[in-house]
């Protein structure tokens, strides 16, 4: 079984030995006895019979040699065979791959865009009521000026001298500045006929900021950009609203003199 | 095959030594001067024989391992083979197309 192991070329290399030392004790012996002229035993025929043995071996060896030399051959033609389907598995399992990526993404964004319809359909709103609203937050005119808008049309999107006049704050503003009936101010409130307001404009000072406003000064509303041609508010309008405070004031100033 | 045998045991002769020793034993018997020749062709001989022992491919193992080893790649190669038709051969999807 040891020798069933044992490769070819190990079995070669050790033919081929034996081959070499048989061959030489049989020329040493033949040589030996040539040269002491003795009879010969039968040793030499014994080794003549194993190196005959050895050569047929080594013969037969050579002859497995060349065999396994062809399978060889086919072997590396084989293994080239395997090799390649290697590659063309390799590019198959690229592109299989290549497609689950692209099925995954799908699917998630069909997932995705489910979950979000489901979540329209819960909250759904009528369009009528979406109408109904959009109706209601641009009927002022607020988000766009009205169609038949031009420059010149007196029509504004914040609420204009007349209307604010036509308010309350406009009515407070037609109240008698010098008390009521000969009285000053102050003693108007105490006999409650003087509001609040005016008499704390009166006795405090009132920061200028708020003056200004009071007076109409008041920046252009980002809108007012928005409509093209717009023109800001005139230096009258600012005249005409801020007129009633700047009297207070000078009442004021005059209280503190004589005060 | 007739044809081939004689080709076969010509080469089996190029690898036999008993000629050469044949020749040197003639010569010993002849006490010619040629012994020393022969023996020296013998030797190169053998020399020869174990580098052609060395370069020769596919005997670093033995005849039945090499035919196991043979058997386990073609069958490889036939399960490759049948793998690769199987998914080459597998239904596409069929996009359908839009109305």
């Amino acid at each position: 079984m040891a020798v069933t192991d044992k490769s070819t070329k190990e079995r070669l290399l050790s033919v081929l030995d034996d081959l070499e030392v048989l061959s030489r004790e049989l020329i040493e012996m033949l040589a030996l006895s040539r040269s002491q002229k003795l009879p010969q035993g039968g040793e030499d025929t014994q080794i003549l019979e194993l190196l005959v043995q050895r050569d047929r071996e080594f013969q037969e060896l050579m002859g497995v040699a060349q065999e396994q030399g062809k399978v060889h051959q086919e072997m590396q033609v084989l293994e080239k065979e395997v090799e390649k389907r290697d590659c063309d598995i390799q590019q198959l399992q690229k592109q299989l791959k290549e497609a689950e990526h692209i099925l995954a993404t799908a699917v998630y964004q069909a997932k995705e865009k489910l979950k979000s319809i489901d979540k329209a359909r819960k909250g759904s709103i009528s369009s009528e009521e979406i109408i109904k609203y959009a109706h209601r937050i641009s009927a002022s005119n607020a988000v766009c000026a009205p169609l038949n808008w031009v420059p010149g049309d007196p029509r504004r999107p914040y609420p204009t001298d007349l209307e604010m006049r036509s308010g309350m704050l406009g009515h407070m503003s037609n109240l008698p500045t010098n008390g009521v009936n000969g009285h000053l101010p102050g003693d108007a409130l105490a006999a409650g006929r003087l509001p609040g307001i005016l008499l704390l404009c009166a006795y405090t000072p009132v920061p200028l900021a708020i003056v200004r406003r009071l007076s109409g000064y008041a920046p252009p509303a980002p809108w007012q950009r928005l409509w093209t041609g717009a023109p800001r508010p005139q230096q009258r309008e600012r005249g005409r609203r801020g007129s009633h405070v700047y009297r207070l004031i000078q009442q004021q100033q005059r209280l503190r003199l004589t005060g | 095959m007739a044809t081939n045998q004689p080709k076969q045991g010509s080469e089996n002769d190029d690898c036999s030594f008993l000629p050469l020793v044949h020749d040197i034993i003639k010569c010993m018997d002849k006490d010619s001067q040629d012994v020393h020749q022969e023996l020296v062709k013998f030797k190169t001989r053998i020399q020869e024989a174990r580098e052609q022992i060395g370069a020769m491919p596919g005997i670093g193992m033995s005849l039945s391992e090499q035919q196991h080893e043979l058997e386990t790649l073609r069958e490889q190669v036939r399960t490759k083979n049948q793998l690769l038709q199987k998914y080459k051969s597998l239904c596409m999807f069929e996009v359908p197309k839009a109305s």
